[in-house]
């Protein structure tokens, strides 16, 4: 079997191609065709498929992860979207929780008041009232008011309808025979009940993940649609598959259906990627670290898998979503980052970024002001004539010029500067690492940082050292990780309900029954997808709180069903989350269930030993702080692909490949592991 | 460097500045998961700080509401000063509980816990939480709308400097007066426990960085960083020409009342400036009265003035970010005659004094208006508070509901719609939520159009929310804006005045003041709350027709109100 991940970002289009039987792997990265990205992946795939040998026909699946959706929602550029909701709400997804986003500003905007998914005029409200504790009908939906509102929707050039009713997660009966009426009345529109993306309690979520569903939908269909029939011309038989943010992969008709799913495709993608490289050399607590030309992205691994973020911190440029997405972590730190001081005598690096142009000052595309790129660089730790495979010669003239410009400010020297430069960068995401694990009760002494994209093995080993983290991982394939992570996932469904049950109330018959509702519901979706009953999984959880809470903690139900254990459990969970558990009743709020069907995994690449002879490339000086003191010391310049297995080499070192450039301090070593990682180990405490 | 001298480099400077910020995130975030009751983690209606040795404040959670956070310095310097009084000091294993508006926390329901570090032996800071809780055992259910307390006696427990914990020690007798005290009192006290963990994860936190750092770098830093903060506010007030500039709002007060030294209540803000000082002079302000509209000096008066100050001419969305820190009080003074409402003798009650504070804050953006047009807002929609409440199952239920208000068209921008403003900035609770837990039923909750001033930037649009019991209970509701509408701006028109009615629509529909104490209601019975619609910005002239027409089409205006507010648009239409 042979299966194709097409990772398609803004820049690069990457491409892993994976031999099942034969166990190779081929690597390729093309630049992005924004206007048309099929043209970038039928190139790509053209190329990856004549290096390989083989033909398109041959490839059985294809895996993708994609911005299109994220990327209509941060440029708000998405279809003309209609609103129907319960009568007297019309405005939930405008006043939002009326609050500011930011505590002192007069001019900032609301996101969804300044650039709403849905224009007021296109709110309709009709008369219907669900209420709990049940789903009670409270009101009978007006099906002559909401057909009456399609019309007028459908009059004013609406593409798609987002129908959204209060109380629609506890009994969804009232939006589905909504939607129903407006497909009737609107054939051809992309139609989303909110409930059917996630039925979880709290309105204005729900609501406005069901608006921004509808907002991207659309074009998310046709772009799906474009890459299937260029694959379909291409002579490829196998479906086309979309990452989610949860990790999981959905057929493209699945994940057309609810897009809103794909929005942190590329990045849970890339935390895949890092798993898949973590067990390779059997380690299972990472902390993923993806740090690419304008940001950096944190994910946390541990024996329990990925973790999931939790729904009420989950925000997609500025509006709330309420749907899974793997725990991913960024912060406004990449090598395009700018390093400046503000009006006040601050010395800042990012969230300003150059971006790929004018990019650093060292690529001489008219950037004056100076990068982190442009920091390394001076420091001598990239070579200007091997950055990114050489395929963008940096001039380190002008990173010193520029370097020196804001020497000159803050009144140090050069070296100092541009030394500053990589410390603040490097301890913000320090920061962001230690709140990710700290906070959760994890000590990331314990964890291997997985470091990967263009920056993340530059980085890596003093972002560990300031964590105290022992060892650096380097995948096989740092620059397209995130494509080797679309090989690794498995098709995934979530389904979830709100349910608000007391402790010692609790209804265990039905809390079966449900579960096994919604079991049932994911497995006919990987049954339908045509995966064999035996490779399904599926797990089931709770999501509980005491009563009172807002916060819920997740509850495994191993074997999906409920048992007093598991409120039991959840003093733990609550014990280990915030460092003390109470004795109040528990509440149940939620049921989740995730089916799983297994695909075929990317093995292991194939790996040579070399010698260090072969390795050396030559030898520079690079500086570094010690002793508190900055010191030139003599580099060696290696390439990844000649070293020796199982050889440490000691730092400092800066190690080439492709698509990356690894740094290696001087209290650090470097060795190549057998698995086909480059492990960098701290020497000295 | 602008800023003269440095005590560590400005790296180190940064890295510890971010430091600081990421242990009072880790505070409100664990703050906002553990606590019970929906005025905290729905509402987040609380604030945690770290203060240096001197109740200097370091760093705070962006998570807090400003009115929970600003005032956690005045916390510890209050418990100082009751320290003082009674010859007691802290000590390492200590968790002090503080509630005295008059020692400086900012009303009695915003309790504060305060968590001493020790580093080898020496005091080197305090970690601290505040919240508002449900209940503070007042003479009426729940800890707003108590609009009736007389004094400060009536208004609920008074804690001031009560070591909960005494060197590791709990005093399990503290707990159980305030079990025996307060309503609700199991939630109650579940969030002042979830405050002790959240202050002593932030002691930790801070403890390690000067493990890590040394305290000469930390100490070093922290100066380095207020001296910046300081500095960065000093530039833009030196940006503003020197001259006294004043302005004048008004409150309703009890509009219901019979003597009129509690109603239509005038709050004078006199701003100078000279350099980079600013002196802000409430006298003319109304003298102080016998109910709780009066308004703690330090907690409350202050915040508003260093909340609006700060929003103004450091607007986190158009600068670059400041480390919040006491550096940014340095160059403000703050002056009010003592017995006016804005510095009251004790022990005239205060604990209904949050939506007066809002005027203040309102009335020291209206002097600045004329010398930084670009940075204000026409006035604001004022807020309401509310709480409801029954006795079910033998316990009582309190919830409390903030009712935002809106912000004034803007230089460039319409106003914010339906939004909590200035010094207050909650979160509301879902209806979802609400109906699933307690004996209400929200009936409508949408923008209530119309009414908004016109200007070429019009201003935010109020809300209507209507809420019904389904079962017999009480409310009480402490409001403002019910008579005096926001002003308009450079030329705008004034936006309109909010309400509060009653069984709107049936025979039983009552206006009510803007005050109003406990009052049972029966099944059925629903309260309707009418945000304020925000003033306009300039002269509606400038609108464009486009804008109007856009306007019309989002129903957030009618075209009868068009006409009469945009003459060329009547003209062209």
């Amino acid at each position: 079997m042979r299966v194709l991940g097409v990772d398609i970002g803004g820049t690069f289009t990457d491409l892993a191609l994976y031999d099942t039987q034969a166990g190779t792997t081929h690597v390729h990265k093309v630049p992005s065709t924004p206007d048309a990205p099929d043209q970038a992946m039928v190139a790509g795939m053209g190329e990856i498929c004549a290096r390989a040998g083989v033909k398109p026909a041959a490839i059985d699946a294809v895996f993708h992860g994609t911005t299109v959706a994220t990327n209509a929602v941060l440029q708000h550029r998405g279809a003309a979207v209609g609103l129907i909701t319960t009568k007297g709400f019309r405005d939930v997804v405008h006043i939002g929780r009326h609050q500011r986003p930011q505590n002192y500003s007069i001019m900032q905007d609301i996101p969804w008041q300044a650039r709403p998914f849905v224009k007021r005029r296109h709110r309709k409200v009709v008369t219907e009232r669900i209420v709990p504790p049940a789903g009670e009908v409270l009101e009978e939906l007006n099906e002559a008011e909401v057909r009456e509102a399609a019309r007028s929707l459908a009059g004013t050039g609406i593409e798609a309808v987002a129908i959204c009713f209060l109380f629609s997660y506890l009994n969804p009966l009232h939006e589905r025979r909504a939607a129903e009426i407006v497909r009737e009345e609107m054939p051809g529109a992309f139609v989303t009940a909110s409930a059917d993306i996630f039925p979880q309690f709290r309105e204005f979520e729900r609501f406005t993940t069901a608006c921004m569903n509808a907002f991207v939908g659309p074009g998310t269909d046709r772009y799906l649609e474009q890459l299937a029939a260029s694959l379909r011309e291409e002579g490829v038989p196998g479906e086309l598959h979309v990452m989610m943010s949860s990790g999981g992969v959905a057929t493209a008709s699945a994940a057309a259906e609810k897009p809103v799913t794909l929005l942190l495709s590329g990045p849970a993608a890339g935390i895949l990627g890092g798993v898949w490289a973590g067990e390779l050399s059997g380690r299972a607590r990472l902390i993923t670290f993806d740090m690419g030309g304008t940001s950096a992205d944190i994910g946390i691994v541990t024996e329990r898998g990925v973790g999931e973020a939790s729904a009420r911190d989950t925000w997609v440029a500025g509006y709330p979503l309420l749907v899974p997405m793997l725990d991913v972590h960024t912060i406004g730190a990449g090598g395009g980052s700018i390093a400046h001081v503000d009006g006040a005598g601050g010395f800042r690096v990012g969230p300003r970024s150059a971006g790929a142009r004018p990019g650093p000052a060292c690529y001489g595309y008219g950037g004056e002001e100076p990068t982190i790129t442009d920091a390394n660089a001076v420091l001598g730790r990239i070579d200007p004539d091997r950055f990114l495979g050489g395929e963008i010669p940096l001039d380190p003239e002008r990173a010193s010029a520029a370097v020196q410009a804001l020497a000159d400010v803050v009144g140090l020297g050069l070296h100092e500067t541009a030394e500053g430069i990589i410390t603040i960068a490097n301890a913000s995401m320090a920061r962001a690492i230690r709140s990710r694990t700290i906070e959760k009760g994890h000590d990331p002494r314990d964890f291997t940082l997985v470091a990967f994209g263009g920056a993340g093995p530059l980085h890596a080993a003093e972002v560990a050292t300031s964590l105290g983290v022992p060892e650096v991982l380097v995948p096989p394939y740092p620059g397209i990780t995130s494509a080797t992570g679309l090989l690794t996932s498995d098709l995934k469904y979530d389904q979830l309900r709100t349910v608000f049950m007391i402790e010692g109330r609790i209804d265990a018959a039905r809390l079966d029954r449900e579960l096994s509702e919604l079991a049932s519901l994911v497995e006919d979706q990987l049954l339908q997808d045509g995966i064999p009953d035996g490779e399904i999984t599926v797990v089931a959880a709770l999501d509980c709180r005491y009563v009172g809470q807002g916060y819920e903690l997740r509850v495994p139900l191993p074997e999906c069903r409920f048992t007093d254990g598991a409120l039991a459990e959840f003093h733990l969970l609550h014990e280990q989350e915030y460092g003390h558990a109470m004795g109040d009743p528990i509440e149940i709020v939620n049921l989740r269930v995730t089916a799983t069907g297994k695909r075929p995994k990317l093995g292991p690449p194939c790996v040579r030993a070399g010698s260090l002879a072969d390795a050396l490339l030559g030898e520079g000086e690079s500086v570094f702080r010690q002793g508190g003191s900055l010191t030139r010391l003599p580099t060696q310049y290696l390439e990844r692909a000649r070293l020796p297995l199982e050889e440490a080499v000691p730092g400092p070192a800066v190690i080439f490949q492709r698509d990356a450039t690894a740094l290696v301090p001087p209290d650090w070593s470097a060795l190549a592991d057998p698995s086909g990682n480059l492990l960098l180990e701290r020497r000295a405490p | 460097m602008s800023v003269a001298e440095t005590r560590v480099d400005p790296i180190t400077a940064s890295v510890i500045a971010g430091a600081l910020d990421s242990i009072a995130i880790e505070m409100g975030h664990k703050l906002a998961h553990m606590s019970y009751s929906s005025i905290i983690r729905e509402s987040e209606d609380f604030g945690t700080v770290v203060c240096d040795a001197g109740a200097r404040q370091l760093c705070e959670s962006p998570q807090s509401t400003p009115l929970q956070s600003g005032p956690i310095p005045g916390y510890v310097r209050g418990i100082n000063r009751r320290f003082a009084e009674i010859g007691e000091e802290w000590k390492p294993g200590d968790v002090v509980m503080h509630n005295h508006p008059y020692y400086g926390a900012s009303h009695g329901p915003d309790v504060g816990f305060v968590v001493p570090v020790f580093f080898e032996d020496q005091l080197v800071g305090f970690s601290a939480t505040t919240a508002h809780h449900l209940d503070i055992g007042a003479l009426t259910p729940g800890s707003c709308g108590i609009v009736d307390a007389t004094d400060a006696y009536a208004e609920g427990l008074q804690l001031t400097a009560i070591k909960v914990v005494e060197e590791g020690r709990v005093n399990e007798w503290v707990w159980r007066i305030l079990r025996d005290n307060i309503r609700m009192s199991s939630v109650v006290v579940a969030d002042m426990q979830a405050q002790i963990a959240a202050a002593r994860i932030g002691a930790e936190r801070f403890l390690e960085l000067f493990e890590r750092y040394g305290p000469e770098t930390v100490q070093g830093a922290s100066e380095d960083l207020m001296d910046y903060s300081e500095h960065v506010l000093r530039q833009e007030i030196e940006r503003l020409p020197d001259g006294t500039y004043s302005a004048e709002g008004k409150i309703d007060g009890y509009l219901d009342h019979e003597s009129p030294a509690y109603r239509d209540l005038p709050i004078v803000a006199s701003v100078t400036v000279e350099g980079s000082d600013l002196e802000v002079d409430l006298t003319g302000t109304a003298p102080q009265v016998d109910l709780p509209i009066n308004m703690p000096f330090e907690g409350t008066v202050d915040i508003a003035i260093y909340l609006v100050l700060r929003s103004i001419l450091l607007d986190s969305d158009t600068h670059d970010p400041v480390p919040t820190n006491s550096g940014l009080f340095r160059p403000i003074t703050i002056t009010a005659p003592e017995g006016c409402l804005a510095n009251p003798r004790y022990p005239a009650p205060t604990i209904a004094r949050f939506v007066a504070g809002n005027i203040i804050a309102e009335t020291v953006m209206r002097a600045l208006a004329p010398h930084t047009p670009e940075a204000v807002a026409a006035s604001v929609g004022n807020l309401k508070v509310i709480a409801s409440s029954g006795l079910r199952e033998g316990g009582h239920w309190v919830h409390m509901d903030i009712i935002e208000g809106s912000y004034g068209g803007r230089h460039g921008k319409d106003g914010l719609d339906a939004v909590d403003t200035l010094y207050g900035n909650t979160r509301n609770n879902p209806i979802e939520d609400i109906e699933s837990h307690l004996p209400l039923r929200i009936k409508r909750y949408e923008l209530w159009p119309d009414e908004a001033g016109a200007g070429q930037w019009r201003g935010g649009i109020g809300s209507v929310r209507d809420v019904e019991f389904t079962e017999p209970g009480g409310f009480s509701i402490e409001a403002d804006g019910n008579k005096w509408p926001p002003l308009g701006a450079f030329g705008g028109r004034d936006g309109t005045a909010g309400s509060i009615i009653l069984n709107p629509g049936t025979l039983k529909e009552e206006q009510l003041p803007s005050k109003i104490p406990f009052r049972k209601v029966e099944a059925g019975d629903t309260i309707r709350t009418i945000a304020p619609s925000a003033g306009g910005y300039g002269d509606p002239a400038g609108r464009s027709i486009e804008r109007i027409c856009e306007d019309i089409a989002d129903g957030y205006v009618t075209k009868d109100s068009a006409r009469r507010d945009y003459e060329h648009y009547r003209l062209t239409s």
